[in-house]
Formats: structure tokens, sequence, C-alpha cells
């Protein structure tokens, strides 16, 4: 996940307990969806400079299935699901119980199941970020991208960029019955949201 | 290769040969026979070309209005076309022969408040333009798509391409 920074006493390292539980809950929701061992984890948490922030989560111009959802209010933010192409197809084939397709464009079924999948894991972060918070964030319908991967992030950056130069970027891994798998979480959230988080933090026994 | 790439370190520009990348909220300059690149969504890619020296920038635009905020001039369409007339007239270029094309200022999903930048990117890219007298040739913008642009310094044109589209050159 990546979430823009605002200057705090809460660093990095702090913000990662925040986001465990909604990990958890992600994973959970994401073993049920599947049937299969998929689990999340939260890898790092670093401060990225804003211009570099798609070369350094390796996302530039390749080819990337997204799945997008936007919370808006001032209380809010930007949450992608990102899978290569590769890894987009095997997904959807799995969920739909077929064969995975070498080539073309994304059939309706393909995209119905990746759309879903964004939306499951999508609402288990934000049902935890609620929790935490305690406030109320409804996300958007999901909105399902093929597209340049650095094309899609920047309009996400861009609702954040004014305050900041740089972004801290806490990047969640899938795996699959212990091997990694090429999927990437990310979340922007508002400077409102952002504080309402350092609150909860500060108020955490 | 680059000749300039502005005066200062620029740590989103990671040179490839002839081929810079440029990154979000950043400018570059250069000259012929090199190339300028950006991946664009609801950024807008602002290129200012002197046919005469074969010599321009290309900015990577991510909001409109620098209104006293802080970041590089490239960031916010309006100090960056000052910023790149600025550079190119202290490099010889006159402004009435400078030549403008802009790409990119897409909305790549959504219907919230945050989602209309592109197009806030594109207007502001044109006033601005207008306002410092620098004539736009051509332009490639908005809809629901990324585009991967290619600024070549020989020539000046801008080749825009897309996931399963033809690329197009203006």
């Amino acid at each position: 996940m990546t979430l823009l920074c605002r200057e705090s006493h809460i660093t990095c390292g702090d913000l990662r307990g925040l986001f465990a539980a909604a990990t958890r809950e992600a994973s959970e929701a994401m073993r049920r969806w599947t049937n299969s061992p998929i689990e999340l984890t939260l890898d790092e948490v670093r401060e990225l400079p804003l211009e570099d922030a798609c070369g350094r989560l390796g996302v530039g111009d390749e080819h990337f299935a997204m799945v997008a959802h936007t919370i808006d209010d001032v209380v809010g933010g930007t949450l992608v699901l990102m899978f290569d192409k590769d890894n987009g197809r095997r997904l959807a084939a799995s969920l739909l119980g077929k064969g995975s397709q070498n080539g073309g464009g994304w059939s309706e079924m393909e995209i119905s199941a990746l759309t879903e999948t964004g939306n499951i894991l999508s609402c288990a972060y934000v049902n935890a970020i609620t929790r935490l918070i305690d406030r109320r964030l409804v996300p958007s319908v999901p909105y399902f991208v093929s597209d340049y991967g650095a094309s899609v992030l920047q309009q996400a950056f861009a609702a954040h960029a004014s305050l900041r130069d740089a972004m801290l970027v806490c990047r969640t891994g899938f795996h699959h019955a212990g091997d990694e798998l090429s999927w990437l979480l990310i979340f922007i959230p508002t400077i409102a949201l952002r504080e309402a988080m350092e609150d909860a933090f500060v108020h955490l026994p | 290769m680059i000749t300039t790439i502005e005066e200062t370190t620029l740590p989103g520009v990671a040179e490839t040969g002839v081929e810079a990348s440029v990154g979000m909220g950043l400018s570059a300059l250069a000259a012929a026979p090199d190339r300028l690149t950006a991946i664009l969504g609801s950024c807008v890619g602002v290129t200012v070309y002197c046919p005469a020296l074969r010599l321009g920038m290309l900015s990577h635009v991510l909001l409109p209005d620098s209104r006293g905020r802080s970041g590089h001039p490239a960031k916010f369409a309006d100090s960056a076309v000052r910023h790149m007339c600025s550079t190119l007239a202290a490099r010889g270029a006159k402004p009435d022969e400078l030549l403008a094309k802009i790409a990119g200022g897409a909305r790549m999903f959504g219907r919230g408040v945050h989602t209309r930048i592109g197009e806030e990117n594109v207007r502001a890219a044109v006033a601005a333009l207008d306002s410092a007298g620098v004539r736009i040739v051509a332009r490639e913008v908005g809809g629901d798509i990324g585009r991967r642009i290619s600024f070549d310094l020989s020539t000046g044109s801008v080749t825009v391409e897309s996931i399963g589209r033809e690329s197009r050159t203006m």
C-alpha cells in the first residue's frame, strides 16, 4: 500500500502496526474467495520521492490489469490492485475453473472475476481501517482498467501531490502456497485519512 | 546523448543512451538527436520546441496550478510553461519561434472530484501556453487511455503510443 506522508512524529515503522489488522483481514477474505492458501504480507514501508514513485514500485510502461476503488470523501483515498497480464490471466482462470487464455483482450468473465477480487480485497482493507479510525469509509464501485500501470497510479498520486513531494510506500505482497505472486496493492489515503490513522495510532493502548 | 537536463540533479530522469525518461513533476531540456519520453495518464506532457536550434523541453505536468505550492516548476502547468520558456530563451530561442504540443490529461478511472484532474491539467496547460504566446501546433488529450510519448528533438515530432492502438505521430 502507498500512503501520502505528512510531517509527523509518527514513523514508517509505527504505521506498519496500523495496517497489520487490515492485512490479516484482507488475507482471510482472499483465502475464502479464492479457496486457496493465498496470504498477504505487508512487506515494506518506506518513503519515496513523488517523481520516481512509479519507478521504485516497479510500475512503468508495463501493461497491467488493475482494479481501482476511490473513497470520495475528505477522509478518503484510492486503492489500486495490480496484476501483470500473466498473473491476472492465471487468477481469472483459477476463479473461473478453466484454462488460462493466452492472448487477446480480457473477456467479460475474466474482468468480472478480477473486479470481484479487487472488490473483496479493498472492502476488507477499508473495513479494517474504518474500525481503526472509528469513521465509516465508503468505497466506490470497482473500476477495471487494463493499461500502463504508471498512467493509472499518477491519477491517484495527483489528488494528493500538491502538499508533499514524497510518499510513504507500504508494499503488500501476495503469496500462494509459499510462492510469491506478482500482485501489488497500493493504497493512497487523503491527508485527512492519514491524519485520522495517526490519531488512532496515538490512542492505541 | 542528452545535452543538458536542467542545471540541477533530477532523480527522476534516467538516461538510456539517447533517450531519457522524464518522471512525474519534472522537466528535461535536450537537443537533436536525443529523445525524451514520459508515461502519461492524468498528467499532461507539454513539449516546447525551437526548430531553428533543434532544442526543446518536455515537462511532465502533474497538477494545474502552482499557487504558492512547493515543488519543481514542472509539477504545475503554469510554472512549467514559464520555466520552459525562460530556459529556452536563455539558450537563444526566440519566443515567437517556439512550438508546443500537448498530450495526456486522461481520466483513467472513477467519477469523483479527484478524477477530473486530467481535464484540469489540459485546460491549465493550454491557458499557460496561450498566455506565454507559445503556439500549440498539435494535441492528443483526454479520453480514458494511458499514453507513452516520445519527443524527437531532431524533428520536434511527438509519437504517442497507447496499449492496443496504432501509434500516432504529431
